[in-house]
């Protein structure tokens, strides 16, 4: 009986304590800065290095690039970039790769989708996913800026 | 830098690489990461303007350069290797002469390497380093195969500064007096992995000496850890690591099969742990266990065709 | 008139709160007695094994977070670790202290689960609130520090990706004053409460050969009185830096279990003290790692103790910058072995009790 006792006397205590709960989905959640969270492109960054492709665990990114309409300039540049959010595991190896920061991460998770088919973002879609976007994110960029 | 010359290189790597028996195990070399600006090759739809033109061209020049780039890492790869394992097979014979020569060995091999690097641009230069590597791992090999034929005369036990080898010396001559003489096919110290007493035990006698690791009271095995399977390409192995929670040593031992017909007797029945992990082997491999109680799939589904873990496996249906 | 008895056969699972996953129970019942138990699993297969065999290893640590989703840091360790033994790379202090403060907050949050989903399953719904509530701050922590909340793929062979930021030692710090009165609440709650005594004590009970037979480890073995604890016997990473006690029972019921899973948290709670107030200050968190991973030819067996026991991870290289073969020994999938003789002649409502109290985690069962 003791026990019993015992525990209601915490349940008790507990009633009178702050609540924890979020007001989420009224409220929106913030997360940390270093939060992953679906990825921003910025094209004009891109020097279609393949690098984030190919590091890809899951190989969800595909993209192509094409000349340059600069005729002098010798770097292609992005033609179609997607990511494909059905396999992408949020891994963050893409962005980290990235020698121009052209993908970065955001703070933005919300992904849910009534068709798997909404889940393929091509280039345009990423583009605009432009808030909230982490403010380290190239590995590359911190081992030469830092220290 | 002429199409020619750089025919030439090739070639010379190649036969370079005719000479070695084991050729086939080089393999295609992705490019790593460490090598950035790796240009897109698969643009299709690239309009032929003039500076595509150019810009093709000049892909093309990259992409050449890193084939012969690759050459030269496996020829380098290749002096490495053999130096590895003439190093390997040295160690196990504790004539100092052996070990000495397969030193000498491994510094040739490992020179000429960082001449590669250094000349990494002049293409003479990368030439020359070519053949001179072709020349160490011929050497490398010779002597190689020189340190294996003492290897092989001795007795397989490894060089002494092991603090394991007392250890391993006494397992071993146990489960030869006590087993079979011949019940074991191999034994040695794993130096990577923290001086590991590894024995290779032939799998007729697997059973009678599980039974003696499990029982024998100077050994007291009673905590079988792991059980891996591995397919070696050409044999199966079975990988058991054994602890004793009496004397805190640990063991590992490893029963090779044949890979067409691949039986490993079941342990099962001596330590319990082995039941479904042996399930496990079966599914994935394809090794039988016989003596075990039940064998059926663990992980797949009873209908699922092939053993996944081999590695020639094939999917059966590629959309799975 | 004598009524005509029939056994019955009955699935648990797969899609049973109790099973805590994707994880089927045929029993064969006669009345409410347990005549025979076959667990069938393979549900969550994913062949992460075979999967590795075509990865470099960077990109496998990311799969490793989703084999024991509950304490993926341990995970993590576990493969970042084998590569580093082969390879012979030496982890900066820093960062050897990030991860030992990570893999025990980890560790806390996975008992935590545990606890909140086994008085769950055998009736009570406020503990499940409370653990969730104190789990959520590990998780911030966790968040913060790595940027997600489960799958952390925090570290990196050769040391972890983020070095702490500022002000979150502290954060750990006031994490511990405020979980350690929460455990002492946590045992005043449930621990003495006499309905739930009647349910796990004297239910499910082996000895210690039993256990060290079928191999289990973790708290499983220690609730037999087994003092194996491969952070004390086989001390890896800096764990040999921090002084905690081995919590066991000699019981081996559920209710050992039970006692040994709270006092690990009180333990963990101890070395997270030591670990943060040694927290070096400054430092590198990446060892000396060379660009393109390829460990020399070889092979090594490492093993560390997970939230549920032994884990290990067998590597073979054979020096490319894909593994040869990588295997997992996963302990939610050896401790589980012991459930189908565990559960004939238990009644059908202690076998959600005894099940519970393994602490399975399917992703790890299934790999
Ligand atoms: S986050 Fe990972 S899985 Fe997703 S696209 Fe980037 S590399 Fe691929
Ligand atoms: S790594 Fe960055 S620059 Fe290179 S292709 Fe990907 S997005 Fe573009």
């Amino acid at each position: 009986m003791k026990g019993l006792v015992k525990g209601l006397g915490v349940t008790f205590k507990n009633l009178t304590r702050k609540k924890v709960t979020y007001r989420y989905p009224d409220v929106p959640l913030k997360m940390p800065d270093r939060f992953r969270g679906i990825q921003h492109f910025i094209p004009e960054k891109c020097i279609v290095c393949n690098q984030c492709a190919r590091i890809c665990p899951t190989q969800c990114i595909t993209l192509t690039g094409k000349p340059n309409p600069d005729p002098e300039k010798r770097v292609k540049v992005i033609d179609t970039f997607d990511i494909n959010f059905e396999i992408c595991i949020l891994c963050d190896l893409c962005t980290e790769v990235c020698p121009t920061e052209a993908i970065v991460m955001t703070n933005n998770f919300e992904l849910a989708a009534y068709s798997r088919d909404d889940l393929f973002k091509d280039k345009d879609w990423l583009v605009a996913n432009n808030t909230n976007v982490r403010s380290e994110n190239s590995l590359n960029k911190r081992a030469k800026g830092a220290n | 830098m002429t199409n020619d010359e750089k025919q030439h290189v090739k070639n010379e790597d190649v036969t370079a690489a005719k000479d070695a028996p084991e050729e086939k195990a080089v393999s295609e070399e992705k490019a790593g990461p460490e090598e950035k600006a790796v240009p897109e090759e698969k643009a299709g739809a690239q309009e032929k303007t003039e500076s595509g033109e150019k810009a093709e061209s000049q892909e093309k020049d990259a992409s050449k350069e890193k084939e012969v780039a690759k050459e030269k890492d496996k020829a380098e790869e290749k002096a490495e290797k053999d130096a590895v394992e003439g190093e390997k097979k040295a160690k196990k014979a504790p004539a100092a002469k052996a070990s000495d020569e397969a030193g000498k060995t491994e510094a040739e091999a490992s020179d000429p390497p960082k001449v590669a690097k250094k000349s990494g641009d002049g293409d003479d230069a990368a030439k020359e380093a070519a053949r001179e590597k072709a020349q160490a791992a011929r050497a490398a090999r010779a002597k190689a195969a020189a340190a294996r034929k003492k290897a092989d005369e001795e007795d397989d036990k490894p060089k002494p500064p092991s603090p394991n080898q007392p250890k391993l010396d006494r397992i071993v001559e146990m489960i030869r007096r006590r087993v079979a003489e011949d019940a074991i096919e191999e034994a040695y110290i794993n130096e990577a992995d923290r001086h590991l007493p590894c024995v290779v035990i032939r799998p007729s006698h697997w059973l009678q000496v599980a039974q003696l690791l499990r029982d024998e009271e100077e050994l007291k095995l009673d905590y079988l850890r792991n059980i891996a399977g591995v397919d070696h390409e050409t044999h199966m192995e079975v990988v058991y690591h054994f602890m004793s929670f009496k004397t805190r040593d640990e063991y590992c031992f490893k029963v090779r099969t044949d890979r067409d017909q691949p039986s490993v007797p079941s342990v099962t029945s001596i330590w319990n742990t082995a039941n479904w992990n042996e399930r496990e082997i079966y599914d994935l491999f394809g090794i039988d266990f016989p003596g075990h109680p039940d064998l059926r799939r663990i992980m797949l589904p009873d209908d699922w065709v092939g053993h996944p873990l081999r590695k020639d496996y094939e999917p059966y249906d590629p959309e799975v | 008139m004598t009524t005509r008895t029939e056994e019955l056969l009955l699935n648990v699972g797969p899609q049973h709160p109790s099973t805590h996953g994707v994880f089927r129970l045929v029993v064969k019942l006669d009345g409410e007695v347990i005549k025979e138990a076959t667990p069938v699993m393979g549900y969550l297969h994913r062949g992460t094994e075979k999967l590795a065999e075509d990865l470099t290893y960077t990109q496998i640590i990311p799969y490793t977070d989703r084999m024991d989703y509950l304490s993926a840091m341990t995970n993590n360790y576990v493969f970042c670790h084998a590569v580093e033994t082969l390879m012979g790379i030496e982890i900066p202090e820093r960062a050897e202290y990030l991860r030992v403060i990570v893999m025990e907050l980890n560790r806390i949050a996975s008992h935590l689960v545990w606890w909140g989903t086994y008085l769950l399953d055998i009736g009570a719904m406020s503990p499940f609130l409370y653990a969730f509530r104190d789990r959520e701050k590990i998780i911030d922590l966790l968040n913060e520090l790595s940027g997600a909340r489960l799958t952390y793929f925090y570290m990196r062979v050769g040391g972890v990706k983020w070095d702490a930021p500022e002000g979150w030692i502290q954060k750990v710090k006031n994490f511990i004053s405020y979980m350690k009165e929460k455990v002492d609440e946590y045992d005043d709650l449930v621990t003495g409460n006499e309905i739930f005594m009647a349910r796990v004590k004297g239910v499910g009970t082996y000895d210690a050969e039993t256990a060290i037979n079928y191999g289990l480890s973790g708290p499983n073995l220690r609730c037999t009185g087994v003092e194996w604890d491969l952070r004390k016997t086989k001390p890896y990473s800096i764990y040999d830096r921090f002084e905690f006690d081995v919590p066991t029972q000699t019981a081996g019921d559920c209710y050992a279990r039970y006692l040994v899973r709270i006092e690990e948290i009180r333990q963990s709670l101890r070395i997270l003290e030591q670990a943060t107030e040694q927290f070096p200050d400054g430092g590198e968190i990446m060892g000396k790692v060379p660009r393109a991973i390829r460990p020399p030819e070889g092979e090594v067996y490492v093993s560390v103790e997970s939230p549920r026991g032994e884990l290990g991870c067998y590597l073979i290289s054979k020096g490319k910058p894909q593994p040869y073969r990588v295997k997992f020994r996963r302990p939610s999938f050896v401790n589980l072995q012991l459930l189908p003789k565990l559960l004939v002649g238990e009644t059908l409502s202690n076998l959600i009790a005894i099940l519970g109290a393994v602490d399975i985690v399917v992703g790890e069962v299934d790999g």
